[in-house]
């Protein structure tokens, strides 16, 4: 049926609409039935707290002294825009995500060719590779903490090969924290990258190949032209969640023992943990909501741009 | 990849799998190996495996800590959400798929819209919330708000809308009712959409800790992951031994089960990113 054949019959059937509504809903009433429980949990648990981080924003509240509300406007927001520990925060989030980001998609995307061409044991590899995905944070930051510490065996073995002269002790370092755990991160997580890049080459056309192979092309111009364009929405994928996600990191820094600030330069101070103090330790539920919606804007902005600016295919 | 060049190439993507094989699976073995040392070769010796065999970690532990108490708790609301989560997120996605009820598309827009609102924004209210109905120190606080989810709705929802509606005629004819068809003719063939949902629950549940931190931080309801969390921040130094045995008890079992279920594991992973 046409567009303006659809509107002329729903002009024409205009008057018996109401009836047909009830018969439609009598019919098909069994839908609302099952939606209910889902709708219903979410207005209470996702509606109504939505609404209310909004208007949270507007006081000074705290749990210790509920009836204390005071109304403070916009003072919030002034202050949240303009809080060093939020943006330092941030800027830690942003060299963070800049090393995971890179590591774990290239990797992921190297593993992912490799197992491609590979005839024998892939299946094997894919099943060692996505072992960390499933392990939990705590644990893998547990070990990953060991691993890495001034008596572990990495530093270890980079003082045998002499890359460092003496042990690191990282996490009090001002900067080494972030960049340990995007280490650890990639570990963690660069076998959600293989599998999922890895689908994306079995969906490509082989003929592809074939054609540019009879042209003399090679592997590297194969790989260049071929696999890396029609990965696209995979890659973009990765990389939306991956922003999403890194922005509100928080289990990482406090599994590996640091204190609700981040440490004492605040090196590994993230938005959520800042969040976190201040609801928990300054018990100031107000402004921790008001940066929880500040956090919330930037990461919709991030995430529109990338949808603005880098589109997943030509469709 | 042309024949004559493939044997060059492919030791070399062996060699490299295997390295990173052996990078992937090092930590591991050094959590376990760590689990059985005793506490003065934790701390003087650099040995991978243990000189000397030893379970004082084990049995350390379980006098420190009620780790069966810990498995409990994380059962109790692992299995419960995933129950529940499994279950009313088919119901609420076969709705979306094949009923057409009048505004379904418009609650379906709705509802996509909402998916797209970070998850850290709701944190802070919800805790509000859920102090002043009182659930703190209880586990409802985390199963009823887990119960369904709007991205498990979404994935049921996808992968039903391929199922014929030749197929539900044809149980209504039979005259089967509406939950009958539901749980005999569309349960069973979405079993592999049900799968997906089931595995990423009962992973974030299990996994998680902070939820448990926020809601659940007595002693005596500490989960599995939040109770090695504590556990280490208790006696820094003292109790390595301990907690490389709790790390190993916790981690251990769904590395087995995954062993067994990986294709699904695999799977549920990547129909996440299939299904944007």
């Amino acid at each position: 049926m046409s567009t303006a054949a659809a509107v002329q019959s729903a002009r024409t059937s205009k008057p018996a609409a109401p009836s047909r509504l009830w018969q439609r809903i009598r019919r098909n009433g069994w839908g609302y039935m099952f939606i209910a429980p889902w709708l219903i949990v979410y207005a209470i648990f996702g509606l109504y707290p939505l609404v209310l981080s909004f208007f949270l924003t507007y006081f000074n509240y705290s749990f210790v002294n509920p009836g204390d509300q005071a109304f403070v406007g916009i003072g919030n927001w002034v202050r949240g825009i303009g809080d060093p520990l939020f943006w330092k925060g941030v800027s830690n989030i942003a060299i963070n995500q800049f090393i995971f980001i890179a590591l774990k998609n290239g990797l992921g995307l190297l593993i992912a060719a490799l197992l491609f061409r590979v005839r024998f044991g892939g299946r094997f590899f894919r099943t060692v590779y996505f072992l960390p995905v499933i392990t939990s944070t705590v644990a893998l930051m547990t070990i990953g903490d060991k691993l890495a510490s001034p008596d572990g065996p990495l530093q270890a073995l980079l003082l045998n090969g002499g890359l460092i002269s003496r042990p690191i002790f990282w996490k009090s370092d001002p900067s080494l924290p972030m960049i340990v755990i995007a280490l650890i991160n990639t570990w963690k997580w660069f076998g959600i990258s293989v599998v999922i890049l890895l689908a994306g080459m079995y969906g490509i056309d082989q003929r592809q190949y074939e054609a540019a192979q009879v042209d003399g092309a090679s592997s590297w111009q194969l790989f260049r032209f071929i696999t890396l364009p029609s990965l696209r929405p995979q890659l973009f994928f990765l990389f939306v969640v991956d922003v999403i996600n890194g922005l509100q990191m928080f289990g990482e820094v406090f599994s590996l023992g640091f204190d609700v600030y981040g440490g004492v330069n605040h090196q590994a101070l993230t938005p959520v943990l800042y969040l976190y103090a201040t609801a928990f330790d300054q018990s100031n539920i107000g402004y921790a909501s008001t940066l929880g919606l500040l956090l919330a804007l930037l990461i919709a902005g991030l995430t529109f741009l990338q949808f603005r600016f880098v589109p997943a295919s030509e469709e | 990849m042309t024949a004559r060049k493939f044997p060059l190439t492919s030791i070399l993507a062996y060699a490299v799998l295997i390295i990173g094989a052996i990078a992937v699976l090092y930590p591991f073995v050094f959590m376990v190996s760590n689990s059985f040392k005793p506490g003065s070769e934790l701390l003087n010796t650099r040995a991978l495996f243990p000189q000397t065999f030893t379970l004082t970690g084990y049995t350390g532990v379980f006098e420190e800590l009620n780790v069966l108490r810990l498995f409990r708790n994380s059962l109790l609301l692992a299995v419960p959400i995933t129950i529940l989560n499994t279950l009313l997120s088919a119901l609420a996605g076969y709705a979306f798929a094949k009923i057409p009820f009048p505004g379904r598309n418009y609650v379906f827009g709705f509802m996509l819209t909402t998916m797209m609102i970070p998850a850290v924004l709701f944190l802070i209210p919800t805790y509000v919330l859920i102090y002043n109905i009182g659930w703190v120190g209880r586990f409802e606080s985390l199963i009823v708000p887990s119960a369904v989810s709007v991205f498990n709705i979404f994935l049921c929802r996808q992968f039903m809308s391929g199922i014929p509606d030749e197929l539900i005629e044809a149980a209504r004819m039979d005259g089967a009712g509406e939950i009958t068809i539901f749980l005999q003719v569309i349960l069973p063939l979405a079993r592999p959409a049900l799968a997906t949902v089931a595995i990423l629950t009962f992973m974030g549940s299990w996994n998680d800790f902070f939820g448990p931190l926020l809601y659940l931080n007595q002693p005596q309801n500490w989960t599995l992951q939040l109770g090695l969390l504590q556990f280490r921040g208790t006696v820094p130094g003292e109790n390595a031994q301990q907690i490389w045995a709790l790390t190993t008890i916790i981690t251990i079992p769904l590395v087995i089960v995954y062993f067994f279920m990986q294709e699904q594991f695999v799977k549920a992973f990547a129909n996440v990113s299939l299904s944007k």
